[in-house]
């Protein structure tokens, strides 16, 4: 008996050995090995979420925003019957089976089903509760106004990468860089964080663009549009003083939201980026270097009674005989003939100087990716007939931002601006990373650029060739631009396609705004008077009473009340 | 029937009762790690099964001091009738009984459901006694011994299937009739047909096994042949008592429980939690309170007043003996995975109270050891 349980007290102690051998063979001996693979299969690296900058107006509205959305994945070798799961996914999301069957089938361990549907769709597919389909919530880039500021802004592509715009020029500072962190991976896949993970986001951008003014400006230009049946139409509004432009936009434009689709040159700012031959808007060089030379007063008189000049062989016309005119009146007139003898008595070497000085041959120095510099060719390549065409706005190419920069100096007594668009970039936290400083270079002196305002105002006035441009209660000070377009098959201008543009500044005297409207192929009339210049005056009154804007003609129509009213 | 004693108390084993409770908290504070939601501040809430087993435990201990008072005389004289209530009980878990995993094993009375396994291995242990005590075995093993306590009783635990259950029975039968002494040739007798017979009856039972039972007897051969499938318990197992490493992770810092990558992680493999958070250390003090109780239970069978005691007591320390043993070979990988709780500490209330009978049964014949039968 007693031996026996000496047999069974062996075996006990047999028992614990064996145990205690194992033990210490995966405790101690092979520990390494177990902890690594703890480590394996419990920790994961995960993708903080990130959000890009936002795009602000000046007023601190919001044009490109994020929305949650969620983006459904599938991991292949969770799921049984790839046939089964597609069969089920397509009934909820409304899709061919066949969309996912590849990628339910495929190999890895990650697929995208869909990107950034939205958060109803996303809680569907989970309730649906299907082994290896997932989803993660991704940030979508929006931009709540649509089309408004559409080729300032540009767009992202699905990963969120800036493809146009201030999107790609500035996507460095809207990215937020990538951070991982670990978390622990439960063994049904499921990340498991705590919910203190911090988001990390891009640096938001401020524009100096104004919605409101961007909103009438899109508005006004698409009307023109329409009604023109016009190939395309440009447009700037831009602070004389300062150089931040207040709104741009060209038409036809596209839909950042949904850009697939759209061509290239509608997603441009192509008022930077294209070119045109600016016509009589060009004059301007000319007069204003004649004045700032001296070499013609104010109130010297040309002869264009023969409404022709001839240069070398090429003979010029006025669109009217005219007469003989004075100084002012060659302008408001914009006879070709009286500006070319004016450009005449100048000289090439000044014109040219003059035409460098006012920016034009080389880019703005916009705070813009794709801005051209235009064409100016240098003085050894000039013809004989070259002074002649230049000073009518022929010969050169031009955008029209630099026509506009070139009128701004006229109204801010005589600075050349750098025009920009960023304002202030910001992090996240409100710190400033970059605040554009307005840049501005002394061009032409203050009473010529007074004078030649003076002369500027009388082109809306009776006797101007834009009546229609021509602001309620308050003067306008500009110029019409009438250029026939070079036909690319016969390398001459063409009798049907023009380009019409009025470019100017209101209200005169204390100018708020600098504006040019551009446009392309006009059908029915093409003078820019009548084309361009109603856009000038149906923005610009518009523009002026969203400005809240005093009127020149304020107190003899007894309005003063509004003007107290908007000091307070 | 019932009488206190004053000798009951002055003779009261509380080394015994002192080493189970000690065990049952720390299975408590293991099930409770065990279970804990895997990150602070997640979504959803813990599993109550750390307070469901204090509950029981509560029950338990009030079982525990029952059973020692009754005189296990009593025990003797109706052990067949509890016997017979075990085989009653068995027959009605496989006409009525509730299924889990694909084994029929739980019966359900309504406001409670318990495994009659549990019931009928303390049953088994009694009746077997007290045959024994009757019966010498020493030249020969009776046909009907072996229907009845052998062939009848495994027949209907195989029928479940209760793996686990059928080595305790085959095992308890070899211990009790060794111990109540067979002869040499004998014992040489039944080795010889046992290794004989072992493909055979191997056959039956495999025929037998559910699907995922085949599976745990591959994956335990071969732990690699499927991680993600069959052998992932063993393998989940290993990497959470191999990363506990000698001094463990720390008390509610171990990560494979929580995670969900270990399965029955608060039942069949407490062991590897409790070692994944108190290392090898830790370890070795839990398996010193498990071999101090089996050894005070075979000083308890040594000096027990009669042979119907020793008997009693040496099945009781083998069952929880077999139990622990094939419960932590299972979780280090050296067991094939049979389900079988680790006495105490797994989660799991009628197994516990089943275990605190069984130990108030090792108690009581430990408090009478001087009594002489009145």
């Amino acid at each position: 008996m007693k031996k026996r349980a000496v047999i069974i007290s062996t075996v006990v102690i047999f028992g614990f050995f064996i145990v205690l051998l194992r033990m210490v063979d995966i405790m101690l001996v092979n520990h390494d090995r177990f902890m690594a693979k703890a480590q394996f299969q419990q920790v994961r690296k995960k993708a903080v979420p990130v959000k890009r900058g936002i795009i602000y107006d000046r007023k601190g509205r919001e044009l490109a925003i994020n929305l949650d959305t969620e983006s459904i994945f599938c991991d292949p070798s969770e799921i049984v019957s790839p046939e089964r799961a597609a069969a089920v996914l397509s009934r909820t999301m409304n899709a061919e089976p066949r969309a996912y069957l590849a990628k339910l089938a495929g190999e890895g361990r990650f697929n995208w089903l869909e990107r950034k549907q939205s958060p109803d769709l996303g809680s569907r597919i989970n309730n649906l509760k299907l082994r290896g389909i997932g989803t993660i919530t991704e940030p979508k880039r929006s931009y709540p106004k649509g089309r408004l500021a559409s080729q300032i802004l540009g767009f992202v592509d699905i990963d969120n990468n800036g493809i146009e715009g201030i999107e790609r020029q500035y996507n460095k500072y809207l990215e937020a860089q990538p951070e991982h962190v670990k978390v622990h991976r439960d063994a049904r896949g499921n990340m498991l964080s705590d919910g203190m993970m911090k988001e990390l986001k891009g640096s938001n951008i401020i524009l100096t663009i104004d919605e409101g003014l961007q909103y009438i400006l899109e508005k006004n230009l698409h009307e023109a549009m329409q009604h023109w049946k016009a190939a395309s139409a440009t447009a700037i509004i831009m602070s004389p003083a300062t150089g931040e432009i207040l709104a741009m936009s060209s038409m036809p434009d596209y839909d950042p939201n949904d850009p697939s689709g759209s061509k290239p040159e509608h997603r441009r700012s192509r008022s930077l980026t294209d070119i045109y031959e600016p016509g009589s808007t060009f004059k301007i060089i000319a007069g204003v270097a004649a004045l700032e030379e001296k070499v013609f007063s104010p109130s010297a008189k040309f002869d264009c009674s023969s409404g022709s000049i001839e240069l070398g062989d090429k003979k010029i016309k006025d669109a009217h005989k005219h007469g003989v005119l004075s100084f002012k009146e060659v302008i408001q007139k914009s006879s070709n003939v009286g500006t070319i003898k004016i450009a005449l008595k100048l000289g090439k070497d000044k014109m040219y100087d003059y035409i460098k000085m006012f920016g034009f041959g080389e880019k703005t120095g916009i705070d813009m990716a794709g801005e051209v510099s235009g064409i100016l060719r240098p003085l050894s390549r000039w013809s004989g007939l070259s002074i002649g065409s230049i000073s009518i706005g022929q010969e050169v190419g031009v955008t029209p931002l630099q026509v506009l920069r070139a009128y701004a100096a006229i109204a801010n007594g005589g600075y050349l601006i750098t025009p920009h668009v960023i304002s202030e970039i910001r992090t996240p936290e409100g710190g400033l990373l970059h605040k554009t400083v307005p840049q501005a270079e002394r061009i032409i002196s203050e009473s010529t650029a007074e004078t030649f305002k003076n002369i500027l105002k009388t082109v809306t006035e009776e006797g101007g060739t834009a009546l229609e441009a021509a602001v309620d209660g308050n003067s306008v000070a500009g110029k019409t631009g009438t250029a026939q377009i070079i036909d690319p098959r016969t390398k001459r201008y063409s009798r049907e396609k023009y380009v019409s543009s009025f470019v100017g500044f209101v209200p005169a005297d204390k100018p708020r705004l600098a504006m040019i409207v551009v446009i392309h192929e006009p059908k029915g009339k093409i003078y820019g008077g009548a084309v361009a210049g109603p856009v000038f005056r149906k923005t610009s009154n518009e523009a002026l009473s969203y400005l809240s804007v005093p009127r020149d003609d304020m107190q003899e129509k007894g309005l003063l009340l509004i003007s107290t009213t908007d000091k307070r | 029937m019932l009488k206190i004693d004053r000798r009951l108390i002055k003779n009261f084993d509380w080394v015994t009762f002192g080493l189970i409770l000690a065990i049952t908290l720390i299975g408590i504070a293991t099930i409770y790690s065990a279970t804990r939601l895997p990150v602070e501040g997640m979504d959803g809430s813990q599993p109550d099964f750390y307070l469901k087993q204090m509950l029981w435990l509560c029950i338990s201990i009030i079982a525990l001091f029952a059973v020692v008072m009754i005189d296990y005389v009593w025990f003797y004289r109706l052990a067949y009738i509890f016997y017979a209530i075990g085989l009653i009980l068995l027959i009605a878990v496989l006409i009525a009984g509730k299924s889990s995993l694909g084994a029929q094993r739980w019966l359900n009375l309504g406001f409670i459901a318990f495994q009659p396994s549990e019931f009928f291995r303390l049953a088994f242990i009694m009746a077997f006694s007290s045959y024994l005590v009757n019966k010498n075995l020493y030249e020969r093993i009776p046909l009907s011994c072996v229907f009845v306590f052998g062939i009848i009783p495994l027949f209907l635990i195989i029928l479940q299937p209760d793996l686990g259950t059928g080595i305790l029975l085959i095992s308890l039968f070899v211990i009790l009739s060794v111990m109540r002494g067979l002869s040499r040739k004998i014992i040489t007798l039944a080795v010889i047909v046992s290794l004989i017979s072992i493909p055979f009856l191997g056959h039956i039972f495999w025929e037998n096994m559910k699907d995922y039972q085949k599976n745990r007897l591959i994956a335990f051969a071969d732990p690699e042949v499927d991680p993600s499938g069959i052998g992932y318990h063993i393998n989940q197992s290993k990497v959470a008592i191999g990363s506990g490493s000698f001094i463990g992770k720390g008390y509610l810092k171990g990560t494979q429980g929580p995670l969900r990558f270990l399965p029955e992680k608060h039942t069949d493999f407490i062991f590897s939690v409790f070692s994944e958070e108190w290392g090898f250390l830790g370890s070795m003090a839990l398996f010193s309170l498990y071999i101090v109780l089996f050894l005070r239970g075979l000083d308890t069978a040594k000096k027990a007043k009669d042979e119907f005691g020793k008997l009693v007591a040496t099945g009781i320390v083998s069952m929880f003996f077999i139990y622990f043993l094939v419960n932590t070979g299972m979780t280090l990988g050296i067991m094939p995975v049979v389900g079988v709780p680790l006495p105490f500490m797994s989660y799991g209330g009628t197994a516990l109270l089943s275990n605190f009978v069984a130990a108030g049964v090792l108690i009581n014949i430990r408090t009478r050891r001087f009594e002489l039968f009145y």
